[in-house]
């Protein structure tokens, strides 16, 4: 009796557990837009990174895009959009933008938003967050509510982008220094608070008084945590999320599933050979080897079997369509071991030399790293792997000890931004911030030309590193965005081209 | 028994004291690194050392792990380096998520494993070896494959539990037995196969001992023999499994935390290692110490209660 007693309390436990299991609706129908077009709910693989406005990366940033508006938005190519100003214009100098706000705007807390929240919003960065020196010494004058001239020091060849960043929020949250307990927008959902738990779901509703509600179609937005791919591709595939990133190891298992898949190329798998003058590695200061070192790599095989053709062979590192881009270039290195070997020859290191290549979780090259290790043995280079981790990966690597490395870099809709970023001597992926005389000059033309000398002077930035072999460009891998098929994406606005922004939504 | 349980007490101090002492000296001389992280790429070097002042890495090791028990003892757990969330409020949404999931598979293992293991032990033979290839079986098959199984059955093949997520009971009691059914069944399996094991054990050798067959020669009936002697004399090294298991399932929520992507502590914790939050990684190891202390003092409490001999150390 006793025994049968304790099989029962066993089976009750277990019925108890699995009671929800039957009835009622499937999981995650009352948040699947798939179900009612009402509710769009995204997955993240990482958390929001609380609610500074000046701490807010671009990457999956739909909850800071819910919140917050800029002054202007930026598209795919880096060019300028109405958000919070309807009309603007950028000083013949390059120092100053000057923009009039829409009447009408008021923040999630009632307040209007006017040029007094944009000027705080824009001080704000001058003191706080990683982009302090992009607004160093940046001036706001406000002469009424509705217009602001933002005025830096220098020529700003970049303003659209300096402007377009900036969250708007209100002066009242700045000065009381909480940014980080509720967020303070104007942007087109608002936090629900009640339905949200930081670090696993975010909930938004629709702001019906937004400017531009058309373009937001969803009345209610779910954002959910979902670090591992696996998870998310689960959720994807019950309907419990309606979009999430993917990697190339979940493509065939979504598209057999019914799902859509996005492709974007905002990444260029290449090395950075950035000692040109050879002060660390002294064979990295001949063109010649730098040149043979681009010549190793057959660009075509690497799509094909290291990417299983989930890429397109790269020749150069900027993003096709952006204005550093050079259509219809052909292939400067072709692949051809023999060359490059006689080129090594030429400069003197037939037998090669020692070098040292730091790798990185979450950068494939556990994939790579083998095939570019066997390339450039076939030159006499022998590769020493060495693994970073931890807090201070990214520092030892951005310090210069590694002059040559093997990255999946970002390109920009904005060819500037990477100009800035990967070329200039200051820019943090030139590892060994060599000066270049060359380049200055033609940063030079692109600070003080109008529109066409700096498109100009971009390609003539990019034909000079090719023929320099600053890098040795090999694949545009494909990123994927998979989601419903009732979810509509015909057009990814970010001009990092890494995820569709909430606006691409329909 | 009183000095027992001071000794206990004085000696989960002393571990608490270790631990933590310990994880901040493996997180200790990242400052640069984390201040970047929080800063972003682009951030200028006088920024990056502004914000390594501002979170207080600048300090040494003794004076940081100072600050962090100072401040822990009187309940401040600090904020998140990157979020700025409380440690607090975090823990507080977090910790009633992984003690959810623990505290049902623990049940039902201790449910389960005395009904497999004295099953076992008791009617032998065939029933027995099938009970132990299970319980092996259990055992062997990673909680990872168990989980995919799991959702793939449930979730994505009948569509009858969520794949993934959490729901509060106070938004709905049938939406979190729904959400927690699938992590505790992954969590389950090898807790049972390995428990019921180790009882089958317990049972066999105290049904080996002399007062058994005593019993048994003087015609007690065997079910009064297993529920009143074996049972309760096996519940010592019993005791000693349930309180590992204990242990087990808090590691193995980690991982069945991620599968499911629920918001417990092993997914805090993961996350915050990852890029070395001390403030939430130490918030997580503290909390994790005292559940860990807690379990192995009521464990050590109720061995007391029950084994008389167990007093005289």
């Amino acid at each position: 009796m006793r025994r049968s007693k304790l099989a029962l309390v066993s089976a009750v436990a277990l019925a108890a557990l699995l009671a929800g299991c039957t009835g009622g609706a499937a999981p995650g129908a009352e948040s699947s837009a798939g179900a009612t077009k009402n509710t769009l709910t995204l997955a993240m693989s990482a958390d929001i990174t609380g609610w500074d406005p000046s701490n807010q990366p671009g990457y999956q940033g739909w909850g800071p895009e819910a919140i917050w508006d800029s002054l202007i938005k930026c598209d795919a190519f880096g060019k300028p959009e109405a958000d919070i100003a309807d009309k603007w214009t950028v000083s013949a100098d390059g120092k100053s933008f000057t923009a009039h706000i829409r009447e009408g705007q008021k923040f999630s807390d009632g307040t209007p938003v006017d040029s007094a929240a944009v000027a705080a919003s824009f001080q704000y960065l001058t003191s706080h967050g990683g982009s302090q020196g992009d607004y160093k010494g940046l001036k706001t004058d406000a002469p009424d509510a509705q217009n602001i001239t933002l005025t830096w020091p220098e020529a700003q060849p970049m303003i659209i982008n300096r402007v377009c960043n900036p969250k708007i929020t209100t002066k009242a949250l700045l000065d009381s220094g909480k940014v980080n307990d509720k967020p303070v927008g104007s942007g087109p959902y608002v936090l629900d608070e009640t339905a949200t738990t930081r670090g696993s779901v975010y909930t938004f509703t629709k702001n019906e008084s937004h400017w531009n509600t058309a373009a937001y179609p969803y009345k209610k937005l779910v954002l959910k945590v979902i670090e591992s791919e696996t998870a998310r591709v689960s959720a994807l595939k019950t309907g419990q999320v309606d979009g999430s990133l993917i990697t190339a190891a979940s493509y065939n298992e979504v598209e057999a599933s019914g799902l859509n898949v996005v492709t974007m190329q905002g990444q260029t798998t290449r090395l950075l050979l950035t000692d040109h003058l050879g002060k660390e590695v002294p064979a990295l200061g001949s063109l010649k080897v730098r040149q043979a070192i681009n010549m190793v790599f057959d660009r075509d095989a690497m799509v094909k079997n290291l990417y299983q053709g989930h890429g397109k062979p790269a020749y150069q590192i900027f993003r096709p369509g952006s204005d550093a881009y050079i259509d219809g270039m052909a292939d400067p290195y072709p692949f051809d071991v023999t060359k490059a070997k006689a080129l090594m020859a030429e400069a003197g290191y037939a037998s090669g030399f020692d070098l040292s290549l730091p790798t990185m979780a979450g950068q494939n090259h556990e994939t790579l790293m083998p095939y570019v290790t066997q390339q450039l043995g076939l030159l006499g280079i022998k590769v020493k792997q060495v693994p970073l981790s931890g807090a201070n990966a990214i520092d030892d690597l951005l310090s210069g000890t590694y002059p040559v490395v093997l990255w999946q870099l970002g390109n920009f809709g904005q060819s500037l931004l990477d100009i800035d970023i990967v070329v200039r001597s200051t820019g943090y992926w030139n590892l060994e911030h060599q000066p270049d005389a060359t380049v200055d000059g033609l940063w030079k033309k692109i600070l003080t030309g109008d529109e066409a000398t700096r498109k100009t002077a971009q390609q003539d930035i990019n034909k000079y590193v090719i023929e320099q072999a600053w890098f040795a460009p090999m694949v545009n891998p494909d990123g994927f965005y998979a989601h419903s098929p009732d979810v509509k994406i015909d057009h990814v606005s970010d001009h990092e081209a890494l995820t569709p922004k909430l606006r691409d939504f329909k | 028994m009183m000095l027992t349980l001071l000794k206990n007490l004085a000696r989960s101090l002393a571990v608490l004291l270790v631990v933590t002492f310990a994880t901040f000296t493996l997180m200790f001389g990242n400052g640069d690194g984390i201040a970047r992280a929080v800063l972003g790429l682009n951030a200028r070097p006088e920024d990056v050392q502004r914000e390594v002042v501002t979170l207080g890495l600048d300090q040494p090791l003794l004076v940081q792990y100072w600050h962090w028990l100072r401040d822990a003892v009187t309940g401040d757990l600090g904020e998140s380096f990157y979020t700025g969330q409380s440690v607090t409020e975090a823990l507080s949404s977090r910790v009633p998520v992984t003690l959810a999931l623990v505290i049902i598979t623990l049940l039902l293992t201790v449910v389960l494993s005395v009904l497999l293991g004295v099953t076992a032990a008791v009617k032998g033979g065939w029933v027995d070896r099938l009970l132990q290839f299970v319980t092996v079986l259990g055992t062997a098959i990673p909680s990872f494959i168990i989980a995919i199984v799991l959702v793939f059955t449930f979730a994505i093949a009948w569509r009858v539990l969520p794949a993934t997520g959490y729901v509060t009971p106070e938004i709905s009691v049938s939406g979190w037995a729904k959400s927690v059914t699938l992590p505790v069944l992954a969590l389950l399996v090898g807790a049972v196969a390995s428990a019921a094991a180790q009882f089958r054990t317990a049972v066999l050798d105290t049904l080996g001992r002399d007062y058994i067959r005593t019993l048994r020669a003087r015609g007690i009936s065997e079910r009064h023999v297993i529920f009143r002697h074996v049972l309760r004399n096996s519940a010592g090294p019993g005791l000693t499994v349930l309180s590992l298991t204990t242990l087990g399932l808090l590691g193995g929520a980690v991982f069945v935390e991620q599968v499911f992507a629920l918001p417990g502590m092993g997914q805090l914790a993961n996350q915050s290692a990852q890029v070395n939050d001390v403030p939430m990684v130490m918030g997580t190891v503290l909390v994790t110490i005292v559940i860990v202390l807690v379990v192995n003092f009521l464990g050590d409490l109720a061995t007391t209660v029950l084994n008389p001999k167990a007093r005289i150390r």
